[in-house]
């Protein structure tokens, strides 16, 4: 047996956006075991969810779960709390999440994109990801008020409507965002020093997949059909938005970065069917109701499936609320899927898992 | 070499999420991309502490990662700036009074500048970033200056000697 290096990576790192720490076990350059530590940012966010914020505060509190899919988030709990409060929201107020929900997703998986490329060695491919990922900021930014941690989603509906000059403009960019997508996939597809560093490294296989419950696009790059979109129709109607699965079957690097660039577009379409059929009603259901009972609701982030449930006690403050997050699910494939790669691969692999700490450790 | 002008000219950022969202982190990840271009200010993102000038941080501190931010801190070179990125690194935010934060990165170290929002704009980090480099600079001056005591040392103690005044220490002798 030849000698076992361990190498700690994180807390703090250039690769990592948020503390994670990684202890490698390495055989000359090759990984053979992994140890993840992922819960450096637990703030107790359920505690206090519970016991200092009243209900219709509770939705912008979660949204400070993490800072990438906060209307997720949001959305999530809002549709959990009508549960609890038994209210059927306005249809346009649906739409909406889901238009916020896919621009969200954009601008989360591009970033993902350009990490990845950052991590491989393609700086320049960062700087140009990035360069146009700038649009779906803007888009949410005339939307939703803000450029991050939108609190578009309320308890009863959606905060804000969409005026017809941003809806024109959301239109617009996407159509000048489309030739910048078809150049980003065309080289995340073809060029051939990327793929050194991202073609067949990280795989893990589609049973291995299957056995650890991997969710997000880190299944659907292995194989895996599993995606909240197309299995639950009562609370948003995506299917109806024209969503389609994205699969891929390698379940390396590439094969994520390839879902992610696919999905790009089936979010770009499901956008423009939202904007040209949107509904006219109200945006708010009024309640007078407390939360009362206990419910359940997944939510697709994009990162994977979201899960919320939440308890009532016909008071302000909720007696019990709970959240698992998508990467939460991940982690034990993702100790997994660095077994026999290199150690100069680990920071690619890192960020193309798009690991989301903070919504984690919540 | 005239390291305080490079230093002026080319100050390098470390990161450090203290436990907060990512928004914040993200921010920062946009000012380093081609629309707001941090580096045109030349700063680069660096992830090491010891090559750093610029410490920025976000998030409420959490427990765990408390010891971390003040180690990091402590290996920076002096001269050192401290940004706190956002309403939750400055004070607490809406995590403030959560069972695992503290509320504030500066309970722990020293803060310069506090850039506010939640989450803050890039603009307001560049803002932010801007104003701690003449910071940096000053804080270059005041440790290349020459340090002359303006105060007289102290003639004469007046404090009361209280070895003096307490009972003597030699033990009684047992009877």
């Amino acid at each position: 047996m030849a000698q076992q290096y361990e190498i700690p990576v994180g807390a703090q790192h250039i690769s990592l956006l948020e503390p994670l720490h990684f202890k490698f076990t390495t055989e000359n350059e090759k990984i053979v075991h992994t140890d993840a530590n992922v819960y450096y940012v637990h703030r107790g966010i359920e505690k206090a969810c519970c016991t200092k914020f009243k209900f219709r505060q509770v939705s912008f509190v979660v949204g400070r779960v993490c800072g990438l899919c906060s209307i997720s988030h949001t959305t999530a709990y809002s549709q959990v709390a009508e549960k609890l409060l038994k209210i059927e929201i306005p249809k346009r107020a649906k739409y909406l999440r889901m238009l916020v929900i896919e621009l969200d997703r954009i601008h989360s998986h591009l970033l993902c994109l350009s990490h990845v490329a950052e991590n491989s060695g393609f700086e320049a491919l960062f700087m140009k990801t990035m360069q146009y990922r700038e649009f779906s900021m803007e888009l949410l930014e005339a939307i939703c008020g803000n450029r991050i941690q939108y609190d578009f989603s309320i308890v009863g509906g959606v905060a804000r409507d969409l005026k017809p000059e941003v809806a024109n403009q959301v239109l617009r960019r996407l159509d000048h965002f489309m030739p910048q997508l078809e150049e980003l996939a065309d080289i995340f597809r073809n060029n051939w020093t990327l793929s050194l560093k991202n073609k067949g490294v990280g795989a893990i296989s589609r049973e291995t997949a299957l056995r650890l419950n991997v969710v997000g696009p880190f299944a659907r790059a292995a194989g895996l059909a599993v995606d909240v979109r197309n299995e639950t129709e009562d609370l948003l109607p995506w299917k109806e938005a024209g969503f389609e699965m994205v699969t891929e079957t390698s379940g390396d690097v590439y094969a994520r970065n390839m879902v992610r660039i696919r999905e790009l577009y089936v979010s770009i379409s499901i956008i423009r069917n939202i904007i040209n059929g949107l509904p006219e009603t109200p945006i708010v259901t009024e309640t007078k109701a407390f939360p009362d009972g206990e419910a359940v609701v997944r939510l697709e982030a994009p990162r994977g499936e979201l899960f919320y449930y939440a308890k009532g006690n016909k008071t302000q403050v909720l007696e019990r609320l709970k959240i698992k997050a998508p990467t939460f699910s991940n982690v034990a494939a993702m100790v997994e899927a660095f077994r026999g790669n290199e150690y100069g691969s680990a920071p690619a692999i890192i960020a193309s898992y798009d690991p989301c700490l903070s919504c984690t450790a919540r | 070499m005239k390291l305080a002008t490079y230093r002026k000219k080319s100050p390098w950022i470390l990161h450090y999420n203290a436990g907060g969202c990512n928004g914040c982190d993200i921010e920062i990840l946009a000012c380093l991309a081609p629309k707001y271009d941090i580096e045109r200010f030349g700063m680069i993102n660096t992830g090491n502490p010891k090559q750093s000038d610029i410490l920025l941080v976000t998030g409420p501190v959490t427990k765990r990662s408390r010891e971390r931010l003040v180690e990091i801190y402590a290996q920076m070179p002096e001269p050192k700036v401290v940004v706190a990125c956002g309403a939750c690194a400055s004070t607490g935010g809406v995590f403030r009074g959560m069972y695992n934060c503290e509320g504030g990165v500066d309970q722990f170290i020293p803060v310069d500048v506090y850039v506010c929002g939640c989450g803050t704009r890039p603009e307001q980090i560049i803002d932010g970033v801007v104003q701690a480099l003449a910071i940096l600079e000053q804080k270059n001056k005041d440790m290349e200056a020459s340090v002359r005591l303006n105060t007289q040392p102290i003639a004469e103690d007046e404090q009361l000697n209280r070895r003096h005044v307490a009972a003597s220490i030699t033990p009684t002798p047992t009877v």
